[in-house]
């Protein structure tokens, strides 16, 4: 029956190419968009992983903006239950540039605490920042590969010049464009005083996080806590929304590709009336004929997955091989995407051939003979 | 079958069928009885409107009757499923159509062999039993043509050659000289004469009165009923 099948998209060859052309469009929406929202929360989960154990501390928002200084963090230490704290100071790599999953960072970061803060990432070359560090700097693999960045060589961070002497190892969270550097430095090269952004809690063993973050705001005057699960819960939030947007205008574009094989399929079937009249005349079963018709809308709809997934792949590579200048990485095609991106393709072509099917074998050979 | 004797392969008792064009019924078909014998070649005749097309589809199982039953090869058709008319349609019936009906995309030899992929006939055995038709019916040379390379006379023995191929114990053909010339009309009819006389029964449907007074028997039909 497959050789049939193919015979007859091969007839038809501008209108089947047509129809693949229209589900590859929505198939390479799925994958552009859905690689761009597996991205977002490959990071976010790679991300939350890594500093899964710790506690933001904020300052209180109110008439200061929610600021919070260095010498909080002793405070906080001397909450029971907390093992270690102290002060990151935050700030974009580049004049204008964003912080976040996908733009370039500064971290300002005791240099002792370096590879508390950053642990359990491990540097690949190097070594992690140590007390009497001054103008040095440890970067994550993006910065390293987007400022062609080797042990000794100089990155300039605000019109000055930090030795690079450690290199993260990968770890497809946002370590990889972060370039740690002194707190104090940090503090002096932006102006911040004894400003931090946030003040990271790490609890004793066995202590539970979300208890010890409220037991850190109500000890702590003026100050506000993240807990690791509250964490996730806001980011989930965020990020269920940012896939649901994304993820719903990708299937948009899937199913006007899925009408566009209804409608090959409808006229196919109207056209080939006669034919089928002539196949039940030969003693065709019903499921034949339905094989027949649904067969060469799930093939049309294979086909189109495959011309979406490998456009898609193009487009996601040169967009992030683009993006790579500027240290963001924007889209990551996972094998959850391909095959949900292949079923949907599949499902889509099945489904949208089925009712044409049906109208098919439900003909009744005489009259379908009779056609012209 | 019943009580018609083993040399009955084809029996229609009180056969009627009606349609409605619109809300006016037309009754095709007013009650024919006909019986035909294994290896028989019977011309069914009459003016148009006649019901002589619509017996044959009440037979070949491609519309069902009214009232009446049909009898083939002593199975009572009339009162099968309808789910199961394709196999009873591959088993019992040939059909062989006034324009041909041939697939227009696929060979003489896919046109044949595609007849027997219903009935889950194993690819070599397809083959070989196509060939060997298409090759009784005098075209062993032009297997690999399609029916836009073939004549109107070639093209109706493939379509001769599709209906043999199941092995059927009945062939129907609708008119199948209405499309030819006179020399080719005289092949086509030989092919079911020596067909009938190696024991296979032949209905044709035909307006060709050189056809039906070649036949074994001749059935008239006028309004819907046989002519005694």
């Amino acid at each position: 029956m497959f050789d049939i099948i193919l015979r007859n998209l091969s007839q038809r060859k501008i209108r089947t190419a047509l129809t693949v052309f229209g589900i590859g469009l929505g198939i390479f929406a799925v994958i552009v968009m859905g690689a761009m929202s597996e991205n977002f929360n490959q990071t976010f989960e790679k991300s939350f992983a890594l500093t899964a154990d710790k506690i933001r501390v904020f300052g209180a928002s109110g008439v200061f903006g929610g600021s919070i200084t260095n010498s909080k963090a002793a405070e906080v230490r001397r909450v029971p239950g907390v093992n270690d704290a102290y002060g990151l100071l935050m700030a974009p790599l580049e004049e204008g540039g964003g912080i976040g999953p996908t733009g370039s960072q500064v971290v300002g970061l005791p240099p002792e605490k370096s590879q508390v803060v950053l642990s359990p990432v491990k540097v690949k070359a190097g070594r992690f920042l140590m007390r009497g560090d001054r103008y040095e700097t440890v970067v994550g693999t993006s910065i390293a590969s987007q400022y062609e960045l080797s042990l000794g060589d100089k990155l300039e961070i605000n019109d000055k010049n930090f030795t690079v002497v450690g290199i993260l190892e990968y770890t497809g969270s946002f370590f990889d464009n972060t370039a740690a550097v002194p707190l104090d430095i940090a503090q002096d090269l932006f102006e911040m005083g004894d400003m931090v952004s946030m003040i990271f809690a790490i609890p004793e063993e066995g202590v539970d996080g979300d208890l010890l973050a409220k037991r850190i705001k109500i000890s702590v005057d003026g100050v506000d806590t993240l807990s690791p699960s509250e964490l996730e819960a806001e980011a989930k939030q965020g990020l269920a929304i940012f896939s649901v947007i994304t993820i719903s205008a990708a299937l948009l574009a899937a199913i006007i590709g899925g009408l566009s094989v209804m409608n090959t399929m409808l006229m196919s079937v109207m056209e080939r009336t006669k034919e089928f009249g002539i196949l039940k005349a030969l003693g065709a079963e019903r499921r034949d004929i339905l094989l027949m018709t649904v067969g060469e809308a799930t093939i049309m709809g294979i086909l189109g997955g495959l011309f979406g997934l490998a456009a898609g792949w193009v487009a996601v590579y040169g967009l992030n091989t683009w993006l790579a200048d500027q240290g963001i990485v924007l889209f990551l095609i996972t094998p959850r995407l391909v095959i949900i991106a292949m079923a949907f393709a599949i499902l889509l072509g099945t489904l949208s051939g089925l009712y044409p099917a049906l109208r098919a074998t439900g003909m009744s050979p005489m009259e379908a003979l009779r056609y012209e | 079958m019943n009580d018609d004797g083993n040399d009955i392969i084809l029996k229609t008792r009180n056969l009627k069928k009606t349609y409605m064009q619109g809300k006016i019924p037309v009754h095709a078909l007013q009650g024919v009885d006909i019986e035909v014998k294994r290896g028989e070649l019977i011309s069914i005749v009459g003016p148009s409107g006649s019901g002589k097309s619509t017996l044959l589809s009440l037979i070949g199982m491609l519309d069902t009757a009214t009232e009446g039953d049909v009898f083939i090869d002593g199975i009572e058709v009339t009162k099968s499923k309808e789910k199961e008319f394709p196999r009873l349609r591959r088993e019992k019936i040939g059909f062989v159509f006034q324009h041909f009906n041939l697939l227009p995309a696929l060979t003489a030899l896919g046109n044949v062999e595609i007849a027997m992929r219903f009935a889950r006939i194993h690819k070599n055995d397809r083959i070989r039993r196509a060939k060997e038709v298409l090759t009784e019916m005098g075209l062993g040379d032009r297997l690999n043509h399609k029916p836009s390379e073939l004549s109107g006379g070639e093209q109706q023995r493939v379509s001769i050659a599709r209906a043999l191929a199941n092995k059927p114990a009945i062939i129907l053909a609708d008119e199948p000289t209405g499309e030819v010339d006179t020399k080719t009309r005289e092949i086509i009819f030989n092919i079911f004469r020596q067909l009938s006389d190696g024991g296979q029964t032949v209905i044709i449907v035909t307006h060709d009165t050189w056809v039906s007074e070649r036949t074994d028997r001749t059935i008239t039909l006028i309004d819907g009923l046989v002519e005694n």
